[in-house]
């Protein structure tokens, strides 16, 4: 029993590590990814030495060197959000403005419970899934923590007591309702597709292939209208530019207008954590989650007949990996929609969720079906 | 005197009438035709010598001289032509040929004839290729002016006031030709008494006044008209004031008031005023009483308006109920305006005190032009609102413990009667007020001195020694709390329940000229800027 | 052949000339991935720059259109206003002669000069203190316009200002006769009074 919870806390550790540096890194990754694609040079000239005695010139050069790279802007900013005064507006509601942030990071959180990181590992004569909660409704456990992520944000704007961070609450709210609808019906392709709910049995049904053994039976081969608007709609959801109208920082006024220190920290690394969130999902139901083109549980199997054999370790280590790589790209690619499309306008906004994105949902659930109907 | 005969003349195609003797000159002023001019002063005699007032004249040759020709019957004279114009600009160059480029150090720069003329007749393409010839420049000739012989043009005005007006001839041109030059006779200063007057009439920036030197620019000045508080004569002046304070404090150590001017009164004091008046303002902004003080056993507090009149009013109401009001004395000035001595005098009255009275400062020198021996503006006024006058009679009443509460108004008395006598009364009284601008002896043995307004700072008239009455209005906003008389007894007398109220100067004068009979008729809208005499 | 500026104003005039779009490019993915492609060229093509320029290679092709400014100085025109500063005699006294000309037309009034007496009476005036408010200053350069004696110039070169109030960017003649040469002090000292001229 001790053994199972701390095998449980371990992966638990592993995600929630993972998840967290990731978001964490995300700050960096922005600011240099930004930088770089706009021919700038981007943040290098946060760092610090520590003194001789406690490590001396070694450690210092390498601080130096990550000060360079503008790795430990990540700390400076951490540092000065966990000083900075915490300001709850005079008309607000003391409770309820500390709770929204949390709220908001929690459930993004969560989500991370029903997402397969790798293959299931046989270890000391045990199974162990990389999963936190292997939830046989995976998706829709994901779909609905989502969902309530939105509270936090409507909560925020609610009770900071200032009008305009309401509406920012409330589009934000319209927003979420618009495009939760399109994300869901987009993602009824895929499950009548590989027929579950289960994320990790999803997973290992993207593990065929099709063309004769050429073509691997990932989602975004056999669902591409379905893989468009998931990634349109996820786009959306983590209220990011081009889809950044509950925040819009710079002109229109957003839900955490009336936030400082780390409870509006929170609220940004709540959208990096969703950035990650996405990006996993994508993966997982139009990538292949962490399966490796070819590769078996006890070796690639190349389509013109070639075989190299890998050991078990070896096969959960390429599975992390690919994992990993894909999610890394996701977020890199979200990134650079992020840094390349202007804003939309409200009305845009609308038209795109209700008017393109949902009639063609559905057309991807009929016609899937058709399909699905005709080949088996 | 007989009817003057008419004349009618054609300027600038204008047809006007003017009286036989008048000039060109005025007769183009009276067409609305202005024609620029020097040495010309309405004040000073004729002497034609600075060649601006160019102007043709129908059936003479040459160009003529607007200031020293005659008018005559069916004359035509054209002052735009492009004869009159080409005279003026080379008059203009002639001028210029050894004015130094000054214009930035001049303190004349703003104000300058030449440089108005310049403007409009210059010769922008100056043709002077030589040297300039070198004069004396920034000397000191007497206690207020400053000579740049550089800078004069020659045009003798000066001259001619200190032989006709001051009568004291101390200026004079010397050397001759391109090396005339103007200046003060050998071993002699310009130290009259209305030295300051040149620097008035002085066209250009070669009289300059030593008071005024860099203080600041006359584009920063403000002008509201009032008359000279420093005698009964009451010249009528501009204060000039630094209208840009707000943003420029630097100006002058922040003083408010940079100088006076004389303005033109043909009744009293015509174009000129006294060097005495003229430099009588700094009292405006130096040694101000700012906040209400209370003084007892020595030791000084500033304490807010409302603790000050709170503390007066109780000591009058204890008096009324003692039914003890002959215990009061009010000792007014003369300095005090039309409107706050009435107002003081109805307060008092009203409240039934008995001994009230006026006091002039001690009188000063005095001669036959403009200054008169009595040094306070408005003795007369007090006199005709029937105001008794002399405070000695007081202050022996008080010494002998027979009053308790003694109001004095602006005058310092120690200066008048003597410090001991001042302090003995004040050692005996209740309570001593004094309501004044500034500080002095008196009011550092007053127990409580409030703080009044100006004249710069109040609307109202004074009454010169003539009986005229002449108009002064605000220009400044009263210094620190300070506020005017008649607002003071306003506020008294709503804490006494007296049922008086005074709004404003204005009203008060309406009121007064119903009620007093030397003032009877008068308004603010008659006195205007040049102030109407009283009933006799 | 019409200049690239005046290309583009013709398409901006012409703006409402244009034609409908067709149905493939109102979907906006070609343009969408049109703008994805320009983005991740410049992405890559810089980070493979920056990756070689560690490694000493195509030093000569910039990463980054950046100047790193504390570190590195932009070359700056001659004609930029920056900071005032007021010339000098021969004898090293200012040339100004406190005419108050800047003071009047400084649209900021951001200019205080005191005037005094220069013992040379062919000079006459000379700032007693020349200060100038930098937190009000506009730059706009009317003071160097209006001066006759070309006693003030914006030409220091000098753009950096920074203060912990308002105070702080205070000038005094000192400073505005050497430029550079003031340790900014909080409160600033105002109205500092030069030296009165030798008489000659």
């Amino acid at each position: 029993m001790m053994v199972e919870l701390a095998i449980k806390l371990g992966v638990c550790a592993l995600v929630l590590g993972g998840v967290l540096n990731f978001a964490g890194m995300q700050t960096w990754l922005e600011r240099k990814q930004s930088a770089l694609m706009q021919d700038r040079i981007g943040a290098n000239r946060a760092y610090f030495t520590i003194p001789w005695w406690l490590g001396g010139l070694p450690v210092n050069w390498i601080l130096r060197k990550l000060g360079g790279l503008g790795i430990l802007n990540a700390i400076a900013d951490i540092l000065k959000l966990l000083t900075k005064e915490d300001l709850i507006p005079e008309k607000g509601n003391r409770f309820l403005h500390t709770l929204a942030p949390l709220l908001s990071v929690f459930f993004a959180l969560m989500a991370f419970c029903a997402i397969p990181i790798g293959p299931t590992v046989h270890l000391w004569g045990r199974d162990i899934p990389l999963q936190v909660a292997n939830v046989n409704a995976g998706l829709l456990f994901v779909l609905a923590l989502g969902s309530i992520g939105v509270y936090g944000v409507i909560l925020a704007g609610m009770v900071s007591g200032n009008n305009l961070s309401t509406l920012g609450g409330l589009r934000a709210s319209s927003q979420m309702i618009s495009y939760e609808i399109a994300l869901g019906i987009s993602l009824i392709g895929a499950i009548i597709w590989y027929g579950t709910l289960d994320l990790q049995l999803m997973i290992e049904r993207q593990g065929t292939y099709l063309l004769g053994g050429w073509l691997p039976h990932w989602g975004v081969v056999v669902q591409p209208l379905g893989c468009l608007i998931f990634m349109t709609a996820a786009l959306a959801h983590t209220k990011r530019v081009p889809f950044d109208l509950p925040e819009a920082e710079p002109e229109i006024i957003g839900y955490f207008t009336e936030y400082s220190g780390m409870k509006f920290g929170l609220f940004f690394l709540t959208d990096f954590v969703e950035v990650v969130l996405v990006s996993a999902l994508t993966t997982v139901l139009f990538f292949g989650g962490w399966q490796v083109p070819y590769l078996a549980p006890d070796g690639f199997y190349f389509p013109w007949g070639a075989f190299v054999p890998v050991s078990h370790l070896g096969y959960v280590i390429w599975g992390l990996v690919s994992f990993t790589v894909k999610v890394t790209a996701f977020i890199w690619f979200f990134m650079l929609i992020r840094w390349t499309l202007p804003r939309f306008r409200y009305d845009q906004l609308m038209h795109l969720g209700w008017k393109i994105l949902f009639p063609l949902s559905l057309l991807n659930i009929a016609a899937t079906s058709v399909i699905a109907v005709a080949t088996r | 005197m007989p009817e003057p005969k008419y004349i009618s003349l054609t300027v600038d195609g204008k047809t006007v009438t003017v009286p036989e003797g008048t000039t060109v000159l005025q007769a183009c002023e009276k067409a609305q035709s202005p024609v620029p001019f020097y040495c010309y002063h309405p004040g000073l005699s004729i002497a034609g010598n600075c060649r601006i007032c160019l102007v043709e004249i129908a059936g003479t040759p040459k160009l003529q001289i607007a200031c020293y020709t005659r008018a005559a019957e069916g004359m035509v004279v054209n002052t735009t032509s492009d004869n009159t114009l080409n005279g003026r600009r080379d008059v203009l160059e002639f001028l210029l040929i050894n004015h130094p480029l000054d214009c930035p150090v001049c303190d004349q720069a703003g104000e300058c004839w030449l440089q108005d003329y310049y403007m409009q007749h210059g010769l922008y393409d100056p043709k002077f290729d030589e040297q300039k010839i070198k004069k004396p420049k920034a000397v000191p000739i007497g206690p207020t002016v400053m000579l740049d012989a550089e800078r004069c043009i020659l045009c003798s005005r000066c001259v001619r006031f200190t032989d006709e007006i001051s009568k004291t001839g101390e200026f004079g041109i010397f050397n001759r030709g391109d090396h005339s030059e103007i200046g003060v006779h050998p071993g002699k200063t310009l130290d009259n008494k209305y030295s300051g007057n040149v620097v008035d009439i002085c066209p250009v920036g070669a009289l300059t006044d030593r008071d005024f030197r860099f203080k600041c620019r006359v584009w920063y000045l403000g002008s509201t008209n009032s008359v000279c508080p420093g005698c009964s004569r009451g010249c009528n002046t501009q204060i000039h004031y630094n209208r840009e304070r707000d943003w420029r404090p630097h100006i002058a150590n922040g003083e408010r008031v940079m100088r006076l001017k004389p303005r033109y009164n043909p009744d009293v004091n015509q174009w000129w005023m006294c060097d005495e008046g003229r430099y009588g303002y700094h009292f405006i902004d130096e040694n101000r009483l700012t906040q209400v003080q209370f003084r007892r056993n020595g030791a000084v507090q500033q304490k807010p308006w409302e603790e000050g009149l709170e503390l007066i009013a109780g000591t009058l109401k204890q008096l009324r109920d003692a039914k003890a009001l002959d215990q009061a004395g009010v000792i007014l000035s003369s300095h005090m305006t039309n409107e706050n001595l009435y107002a003081s005098r109805k307060f008092f009255t009203t409240l039934g005190v008995k001994q009230l009275v006026f006091q002039r400062p001690k009188s000063g020198s005095s001669d036959t032009f403009l200054i008169q021996a009595d040094k306070s503006p408005n003795a007369r006024g007090a006199q005709a609102l029937g105001i008794a006058e002399g405070a000695e009679a007081l202050l022996d009443l008080a010494a002998k413990k027979a009053l308790r509460v003694l109001f004095v108004f602006v005058q310092d008395l120690t200066e008048l009667f003597g410090p001991s006598r001042v302090q003995e009364a004040a050692r005996q009284l209740e309570l001593l007020v004094f309501v004044g601008t500034n500080m002095n002896p008196t009011s550092q043995l007053a127990h409580v001195a409030l703080p009044s307004a100006v004249y710069a700072e109040q609307d109202g008239t004074f009454t010169n020694f003539e009986g005229r009455v002449q108009r002064i209005n605000a220009a400044l906003t009263p210094w620190g709390e300070a506020k005017p008389e008649w607002q003071v007894f306003s506020e008294l007398a709503d804490k006494l329940n007296l049922g008086l109220a005074f709004a404003d100067p204005q009203t008060i004068f309406t009121e007064l000229a119903k009620t007093e009979k030397p003032f009877q008729g008068l308004s603010y809208q008659l006195i205007s800027d040049q102030g109407a005499l009283l009933k006799k | 052949m019409s200049t690239l500026s005046e290309q583009l104003l013709h398409r901006i005039r012409d703006a409402h000339k244009r034609r409908e779009m067709t149905w493939w490019e109102r979907t906006y993915l070609p343009a969408i991935a049109q703008g994805l492609w320009l983005t991740s060229r410049h992405f890559w093509r810089n980070l493979f720059l920056h990756i070689a320029h560690r490694v000493g290679l195509f030093r000569d092709v910039p990463a980054a259109v950046t100047i790193q400014y504390p570190d590195q100085q932009r070359q700056m025109a001659p004609r930029l206003r920056t900071r005032h500063r007021l010339t000098k005699r021969a004898d090293g006294t200012p040339r100004c002669v406190a005419c108050m000309m800047c003071e009047t037309v400084c649209p900021a009034r951001c200019i205080y000069i005191v005037a005094g007496e220069h013992p040379d009476p062919n000079v006459e005036k000379v700032p007693k203190s020349f200060d100038i408010d930098l937190g009000k200053c506009v730059y706009c350069g009317y003071c160097v316009e209006a001066c006759p004696e070309d006693a003030i110039r914006m030409d220091t070169q000098r753009h950096d200002i920074a203060a912990y109030s308002r105070d702080g960017m205070w000038l005094d003649i000192k400073e505005l006769l050497n430029p550079g040469s003031k340790q900014f002090g909080e409160p600033p000292e105002k109205f500092v009074q030069l030296p009165p001229p030798p008489s000659r």
